[in-house]
């Protein structure tokens, strides 16, 4: 199931995931710098908050650190691999083993139940049904929703949706959860819900990876880095305090 | 393998979510291989009669005629015609009847003057004219081995000439042949492949000596062959009787006929089955369209899939599977109406169903191969959807 990326222990220090010079550039003739001459380190137990206004690049390094895109230049690491020069089914399957995305849309598939949902993410990897059904009961469970396995999205709230995805994310046991304004489509009840799930995730072997222009989640990681016009502003360590209410 | 058994049922799964479209889609292999077999079977079943009669003949039977040389009148063939006839490896059985020309035959008295206008054809046969015809007796029984040995005056009636006579089944009738009273033992069924032994008399060789002074040389013959080689068969028969000899000797294959009759008109059945090429066709285009439009409608689903970790192959066969499963349902479906429509039409028409239940799989090939090249396009465009546009980050 796992790669080597997956199952090679990581010393101590040395990142999970590393942008290095990355710079993402749009338009041929005339050029729109997204993100410029950007480096990052994403290491093992960092509950990083990306945070920054529109425009300021936030979603772009969403999709480069989740790879989701390719830089214009610059290299992308996961354990030290470079992996924009794997091609699209390496990269699926490396992105499939490392990384658990969640969306502020939740973006559940809607004709499949929670298990369902949760059990898309254990596809192809040949494991048996039994085995996909059993790990994504226990993701569902971990996010407090086993006894709502067999809903369907729209029987459940925007909290329960975001959980479901949560669960479908982490259940492949991921060693980056990016989570993209994870409670920007929920209300205040919700979104401490929400929270709570997240302050969870974090594990000394995995990192969690918040992109928000909202504050109030922001406080609740341990790293906080600001963008601004494409680039990085302030990288800066804080003290996570608990969630105590969207800003936005 | 297990992932090939998880993309079915992914593919199945997504089809199964959308009944309703799917069910649209399906519309174009179901008409379309509906209206093939539909076009191919009610077009058999039309002459469906003439092909239970072909079946129920036989296509093995050959006549064999003496044609005589150049002025010769009354040809007839060899005495031991039977016997050379029977040597030829590919035939069964061999049968022989000579006309017994000049004979007047009357039902009763005072019928003279309209069966000397209309003569009734005398024909001497030898016992085994029923078994090779495969035609059993209406009622009585044939002439015997023991009619010749006694010398008894049996005739056999055909079984046009006893609805003429009015012969009712079980009755003692006398017919008088050149004024000799004739019991009449026996009524020779119909045999369609040679209608004019339905309105004969026939006599045994010793009759047709003794009593009218004929040497009952054979002037035709009925062969059965081994089937597959009646052609070949046909072609030997001749050689075989005249050995060489000037004697002209000519042979048919009755059934032939009756076999062109009981083709389908192949002309209404090209148009009709050009027509449900077009639908399956027209089909495939709606197919390509309703997927495509899927495919734009999915997409948020297949940038989960793709963020997920599904590689781009996956998502192309996952969709080409879907069209896969609406070949085989539509052509399965499409078979299941068509055949329904045969059936229908001729229970209404009082045809006899005709159907080739081999040529199935062939409509149904036919529907997952237009499905499958329709739900190429939808796939390769569905396999190259990136992500990061289908899943509206930030």
């Amino acid at each position: 199931m796992s790669t080597a990326l997956v199952d090679e222990p990581l010393l101590v220090g040395e990142p999970l995931l590393e942008l290095e010079h990355i710079s993402r550039v749009y338009g041929e003739q005339v050029k729109v710098y997204a993100l410029r001459d950007v480096s990052l380190q994403i290491h093992p137990a960092d509950h990083l908050a990306i945070v920054g206004p529109s425009g300021s690049g936030k979603s772009t390094m969403l999709g480069l650190l989740g790879l989701l895109d390719l830089p214009t230049e610059g290299a992308v690491r996961i354990s030290g691999e470079d992996v924009t020069t794997l091609d699209d089914a390496e990269r699926s399957r490396v992105r499939g083993d490392t990384i658990g995305f969640v969306f502020q849309q939740f973006h559940l598939i809607p004709h499949l139940s929670a298990l369902g949902n949760v059990d898309t993410a254990l596809l192809y990897r040949g494991l048996t049904k039994p085995e996909r059904r059993d790990r994504a009961m226990a993701a569902l469970e971990r996010v407090g929703l086993g006894p709502r396995a067999d809903h369907r999205p729209v029987q459940m709230s925007g909290g329960e949706q975001q959980r479901v995805a949560i669960a479908r994310a982490i259940v492949t046991e991921p060693l980056i959860v990016l989570a993209d304004e994870p409670t920007g489509a929920l209300d205040s009840r919700n979104a401490a819900m929400v929270m709570e799930v997240f302050a969870g995730l974090s594990s000394p072997e995995r990192a969690v990876v918040l992109v928000t222009h909202d504050l109030g989640i922001a406080a609740t990681a341990n790293r906080v880095v600001h963008m601004r016009d494409g680039e990085i502003v302030l990288d800066e360590i804080q003290t996570p305090s608990p969630f105590s209410g969207s800003t936005a | 393998m297990r992932n090939w058994r998880e993309l079915l049922t992914v593919a199945w799964t997504g089809l199964t979510a959308r009944k309703i479209r799917t069910l649209l889609i399906l519309l174009g292999p179901v008409v379309g291989v509906a209206a093939m077999v539909g076009a191919v079977g009610l077009t058999e079943s039309a002459k469906g009669d003439l092909k239970e009669k072909l079946a129920t003949l036989g296509t093995n039977l050959i006549t064999a005629e003496a044609g005589g040389t150049f002025g010769q009148q009354n040809p007839t063939m060899p005495k031991d015609a039977v016997a050379r006839v029977n040597a030829v490896p590919s035939v069964l059985s061999a049968s022989a009847v000579a006309e017994v020309d000049g004979v007047l035959t009357l039902p009763n008295a005072g019928s003279e003057t309209y069966y000397e206008a209309f003569p009734v054809p005398v024909l001497a046969a030898d016992s085994e004219l029923p078994q090779v015809l495969e035609v059993p007796l209406e009622s009585g029984r044939w002439l015997a081995d023991a009619d010749v040995k006694n010398h008894t005056r049996s005739a056999v009636i055909g079984a046009g000439l006893a609805k003429e006579y009015g012969v009712v089944p079980g009755e003692i009738r006398t017919i008088r042949l050149n004024g000799i009273d004739y019991g009449v033992v026996g009524v020779l069924g119909r045999f369609d492949l040679d209608p004019s032994l339905s309105n004969a008399v026939f006599v045994t060789q010793w009759a047709a000596k003794h009593d009218f002074d004929k040497e009952g040389k054979p002037t035709k013959l009925y062969v059965r062959s081994v089937d597959g080689e009646t052609e070949k068969t046909a072609e030997a028969i001749p050689t075989a009787i005249n050995l060489g000899g000037p004697d002209l000797v000519s042979t048919k294959i009755p059934s032939d006929a009756l076999a062109a009759s009981a083709r389908a008109d192949k002309t209404l059945q090209q148009t009709a089955l050009f027509a449900g090429i077009l639908a399956l066709a027209v089909g495939g285009i709606g197919i390509a369209n309703v997927m495509s439009i899927s495919v734009i409608q999915r997409s948020t689903e297949i940038g989960i899939r793709r963020a997920l970790g599904h590689t781009r192959s996956t998502i192309g066969i996952q969709f080409l599977l879907e069209a896969l499963f609406i070949g085989i349902l539509g052509g399965v479906a499409g078979v299941m109406i068509g055949v329904a429509v045969v059936h229908l039409v001729s229970a209404l028409a009082g045809w006899i169903v005709v159907i080739d239940y081999g040529r199935m799989p062939l409509w149904i090939g036919l529907a997952v191969a237009v499905s499958v090249v329709a739900g190429l396009y939808p796939s390769l465009k569905a396999a190259r959807l990136e992500p990061l546009e289908t899943l509206r980050l930030g």
